[in-house]
């Protein structure tokens, strides 16, 4: 292996490994809004912020794919999944014992909850991360572009990503209006 | 406020697919502080404050061990 190949291997991996994430995290906010939209359940406020958190993760890696490297876009990311992993931890200790009237509502997906998702979520977007800049570091990633074909690709996908974020915000209008959220209806559709 | 998180954030993603880099980090750092603010709001109990009090469990007592080693 040449020394220009050896010095493109870390990049190329870097590209791919934030590629994955941006992935899974429009995945999973993808599937909550179907079972938002679809299924019918009405996301409740910690939920949102679960919501913005993965949004946030996102954010870091778009600024990776539209400026090139730097360990502030990836700090960025994991303070908003630290932020994930926080809120969602408190849902599921909200959770454990359901108070009167206060019980959890929505569907299990294989078995767990939505925040539990959350928190193996967040748990392991850290340890993706921590693992990534142990073993790539950040000194062989400045100043290099990625591959036109997956710059494309990426491209896409943040606009994908931008375009669910615009969803969500029309869809908080809806519920949330300009006061607290509710989970048992949109405030603007109702009739009273 | 959570209208006002989610503006933030799409502002955020906005400006930075627009180019505008700085008021896409500001919006991104606003909406961050806002989801913070929000999230302790949303947790705080009058009653209980921020703790969860149903979740705290009584300790046993410690079982008493004599000078012998034998429990009593």
């Amino acid at each position: 292996m040449n020394r220009t190949t050896s010095a493109r291997l870390p990049a190329t991996l870097n590209d791919l490994f934030l590629f994955a994430m941006m992935l899974t995290m429009a995945a999973v906010l993808t599937t909550a809004m179907v079972f938002q939209y679809y299924g019918g359940e009405i996301p409740c406020p910690l939920c949102l912020l679960q919501r913005v958190a993965m949004f946030g993760i996102c954010y870091g890696v778009i600024l990776h794919f539209r400026h090139g490297y730097s360990a502030r876009n990836d700090g960025l990311s994991m303070l908003f999944a630290l932020f994930l992993l926080i809120v969602s931890a408190r849902q599921t200790l909200l959770d454990i014992y359901p108070r009167p009237g206060h019980s959890y509502i929505g569907n299990a997906v294989l078995g767990l909850h939505m925040p539990v998702w959350s928190v193996v979520i967040a748990v392991a977007v850290l340890l993706a991360f921590a693992i990534k800049l142990a073993v790539l570091g950040g000194e062989h990633l400045r100043n290099r572009e990625p591959s036109p074909a997956l710059g494309r690709v990426a491209g896409l996908l943040c606009l994908y990503v931008v375009a669910i974020c615009l969803i969500n915000l029309v869809s908080v209008m809806l519920q949330c209006g300009a006061g607290a959220c509710h989970t048992s209806e949109y405030r603007l559709l109702s009739d009273s | 406020m959570m209208l006002a998180v989610f503006a933030t954030l799409s502002l955020a993603l906005l400006a930075e697919y627009c180019g505008q880099r700085w008021l896409a980090v500001s919006s991104m750092l606003v909406c961050l502080a806002l989801s913070i603010g929000l999230f302790l709001f949303e947790i705080y109990s009058p009653d209980y404050g921020f703790h969860m009090p149903w979740l705290q469990v009584l300790l046993d007592p410690p079982p008493h061990v004599s000078p012998r080693g034998d429990h009593s």
